[in-house]
């Protein structure tokens, strides 16, 4: 089959604002305020998953407006626009995670090697079944950066392989096992043990 | 958990249904992980789960739409209400500097010419009645008018298509150039006499205004409306009962105008009558013994003489002037050279503004001593006035770099881009630096060029300062290292900006400082705006964004109900 870009299911509108964003170019301040309004909210959520308080988040969202100023020149505009101001978000939330050293060095260098544990598929269905969206949340910001900001740019701001591979700085081929790899850390969170998440099976 | 007929089938690890799911693999492993689901219930469970752990997790995310924080709902309006409180106050300062201007050098320049018998429209008509009659104009639809009209018909272009919708814009053209038209239009009731020789014989009159253009012209004759000539050799002997309009290379006038004498010419030579006054540009202006002017004379020429008689006053800006004869009113010279004969009679006070203290004979009768005030060069390092109004206009400039950057964000760093093409943009500085008034001048000369010609000189001088401005940022950008957003961009401006100024403020080197910094930021926006009419080029000039290719390993097989 051919190849194809997912569907942003997340994005914040359906119609991309052509206009708006020719004029803002031009240096139009109304049509700026036009889509800050338009996108403020969405790439705010973001950032309030994507960073660890909302303090960081409030500051990473006015940043990334600010630098979206000076950078509405480089965007290709036969693209999704959401799609571009998403990949400015990761790029720049992921720079101030970086710079903090906040991340988990153990996910680094070395996960590639280390063996993925596998859950026992019943168990997970049931850890996942009574969950409610208020318990992620809360799980999510338990977990590491990288992983949080992984899970993030996958299941919020629907970015495809290649775009998270970009943003993390990692290879194309190593995206899946950092989404997996997050996917077991918020299972340990979600559960408060270990129990689930190492139970393998095979 | 498996099934008894799958042992030999290896069962699917984790990762795998984490990539089918999220269509990852190609289509044949697709298929493959389809087929072994069908089959096995636990691989099949651990894929619903994964499932549904991704739409848990989607929900998690996008559920508990919290709103936007007050802080930044605000923050877009707050950015707003600074910048208009910059365009508040790029906008006062610019008031205070044109009142500052208009008191300080206009208006005595329009009350000298009010005096004289001019208002503005006065001055536009004499500008544009000239035109049509000046006689080479046709052979001036040269390749330099073509390139001034290019040049501002995309300056303008690229300023109305911002700043205006498009019906405006084009209604602004129309109405400015039916206006240039109308204004000739007005006076038809005219005759009108064109040839190599043209002579309006001694007996004959003309009851309309009369418009004559020709290689030699005489008017011995009567003209009972205003005189328009156009000629290298005028010489009215006859009497004008209105005014006389003149661009000649030569003007004799030993007859009677009884109104006023306006005009440029090479040469001016009034001996006979004028009843009201006389404004004239010229290289040589001279007021005979016998002449009589009844109001004022304004003469801006490289030698003037005075010695007819003059009822009021006299304002003259030239190289050198001398007065021989009687002013009934006030003299207000700024010359290099002043000499007041011994015939010379002075009824008012006078002032001199010059080089050379004034030669004033002894028998001359003047009401008062010559007020002379000897014109200062260059700046005076003494005077903390000096450094005061360099820091107002250290602050104007950035203000007004900051105002362009703003309207124009990517002009400018396509301008700041292109200003490190130091060859390009310095050889280009040089034809436009010299080449755009040259061919504005031109411009202005031609009816329909004048509203474009002068709209050009406006937007080149401004460029001047624009040239500093985008010069200052790549002073800064040395320093301070590259960068693409708004403030920093801006703050780099400032420091380099007031690197430039500095440096043009040094005795014996800044000025040559400052004129290879316009030269080089000249010939930055030229290349600028000269790459904006060829978008391809542009884009093979600019470094190109990354964008991810689309990924080569996508869908997956249909999931499993
Ligand atoms: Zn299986």
């Amino acid at each position: 089959m051919e190849t194809e870009k997912p569907r942003r299911m997340s994005a914040p509108g359906t119609t991309e604002p052509t206009g708006a964003i020719a004029r803002a170019r031009a240096g139009d301040a109304e049509a700026w305020g036009e889509l800050y309004r338009e996108y403020a909210p969405a790439i705010f959520r973001f950032c309030r998953r994507a960073m660890p308080t909302r303090e960081d988040a409030e500051d990473a969202t006015m940043e990334i407006f600010m630098k979206l100023k000076g950078k509405l020149s480089q965007y290709d505009t036969t693209r999704s626009f959401s799609a571009w101001l998403y990949k400015v978000a990761a790029n720049h939330c992921w720079d101030i995670l970086r710079r903090r050293r906040i991340r988990q060095d153990k996910e680094t260098e070395d996960v590639e090697n280390l063996p993925l544990e596998h859950p026992e598929p019943t168990q997970l269905e049931k850890l996942i079944e009574q969950r409610s969206g208020e318990e992620v949340r809360r799980a999510l910001e338990k977990m590491g950066a990288r992983a949080r900001m992984a899970l993030v740019m996958r299941y919020y701001s629907d970015m495809t392989y290649d775009e998270i591979a970009d943003a993390l700085g990692v290879r194309r081929a190593f995206v899946g096992v950092v989404l997996l790899r997050a996917r077991h850390e918020l299972r340990q969170a979600l559960e408060g043990n270990a129990a689930i998440a190492a139970g393998g099976a095979s | 958990m498996s099934e008894p007929g799958d042992d030999k089938v290896k069962h699917l690890d984790e990762m795998t249904c984490l990539l089918y799911l999220e269509r990852q693999l190609d289509h044949a492993r697709g298929l493959e992980i389809s087929a072994h689901t069908q089959e096995c219930e636990s691989c099949r469970t651990l894929l619903r789960a994964l499932e549904r752990e991704t739409r848990l997790l989607t929900r998690a995310m996008l559920e508990d739409t919290e709103p936007l924080p007050s802080r930044l709902a605000q923050f877009h309006e707050a950015a707003r209400r600074s910048m208009q409180w910059i365009w508040g106050l790029a906008f006062g300062m610019a008031a205070t500097g044109v009142y500052a201007l208009y008191t300080g050098y206009i208006q005595p320049w329009q009350q000298q010419l009010e005096q004289a018998g001019f208002s503005g429209t006065n001055l536009l008509g004499l500008l544009i009645f000239q035109s049509p009659f000046w006689k080479g104009w046709q052979s001036m639809v040269t390749l330099l008018e073509i390139l001034a009209l290019a040049t501002l018909g995309g300056l303008g272009f690229m300023f109305l298509r911002r700043r205006l919708r498009r019906g405006s814009a084009l209604a602004l053209v129309f109405a400015g150039l039916c206006a240039a038209m109308l204004i000739p239009a007005q006076a038809s009731a005219t005759e009108l006499r064109k040839g190599d020789r043209v002579t309006i014989a001694k007996d004959e009159v003309i009851h309309s205004d009369l418009y004559v253009a020709g290689g030699r012209i005489r008017v011995d004759g009567t003209v009972e409306g205003d005189l328009v000539v156009a000629g290298g050799d005028v010489e009215v002997a006859g009497h004008v009962l209105g005014d006389m309009l003149s661009a000649s290379g030569s003007v004799r006038v030993p007859g009677q105008v009884d109104g006023s004498i306006r005009g440029y010419a090479g040469n001016i030579t009034i001996k006979g009558q004028v009843g009201r006054n006389v404004m004239t540009f010229g290289g040589d202006v001279n007021i005979d013994r016998d002449a009589t002017i009844g109001g004022s004379i304004t003469s801006f020429s490289g030698r003037a003489s005075f010695d007819g008689h003059v009822q009021r006053d006299v304002l003259a800006m030239g190289g050198q002037v001398n007065i021989g004869g009687n002013i009934g009113g006030s003299a207000k010279i700024r010359a290099d050279e002043l000499n007041i004969d011994s015939s010379a009679q002075i009824a008012g006070p006078v002032n001199y503004q010059g080089n050379k203290p004034p030669q004033v004979s002894e028998q001359a009768k003047l009401a008062s001593p010559v007020r002379f005030e000897k014109v200062k060069h260059g700046p005076d390092y003494s005077n903390l006035h000096y450094y005061i109004w360099q820091v107002i206009w250290l602050a104007a400039f950035i203000l007004y770099g900051l105002v362009l950057f703003s309207l124009m964000p990517k002009f400018a760093q396509e301008a700041v881009h292109y200003a490190e093409q130091y060859g390009a943009a310095a050889g280009l500085g040089v034809l436009v630096l010299f080449g755009v008034p040259i061919a504005a001048c031109i411009a202005c000369i031609t009816v329909v060029g004048l509203f474009i010609g002068i709209s050009t000189l406006f937007v080149w001088y401004a460029s001047l300062y624009f040239a500093q401005v985008i010069i200052g940022t790549v002073v800064g950008q040395w320093l301070m290292g590259r960068t693409s957003e708004f403030w920093p961009f801006i703050g780099r401006m400032a420091v380099g900006v007031i690197i430039v100024r500095l440096c043009t403020t040094i005795p014996h080197v800044g000025g040559w400082v400052k004129f290879v910094v316009i030269l080089w930021g000249i010939g930055a926006i030229s290349l600028a705006i000269f790459r904006r009419f060829q978008p391809a080029a542009a884009t093979a000039q600019m470094p190109p964004s990354a964008q991810p290719l689309p990924p080569n390993t996508t869908i997956g097989g249909p999931l499993p109900a």
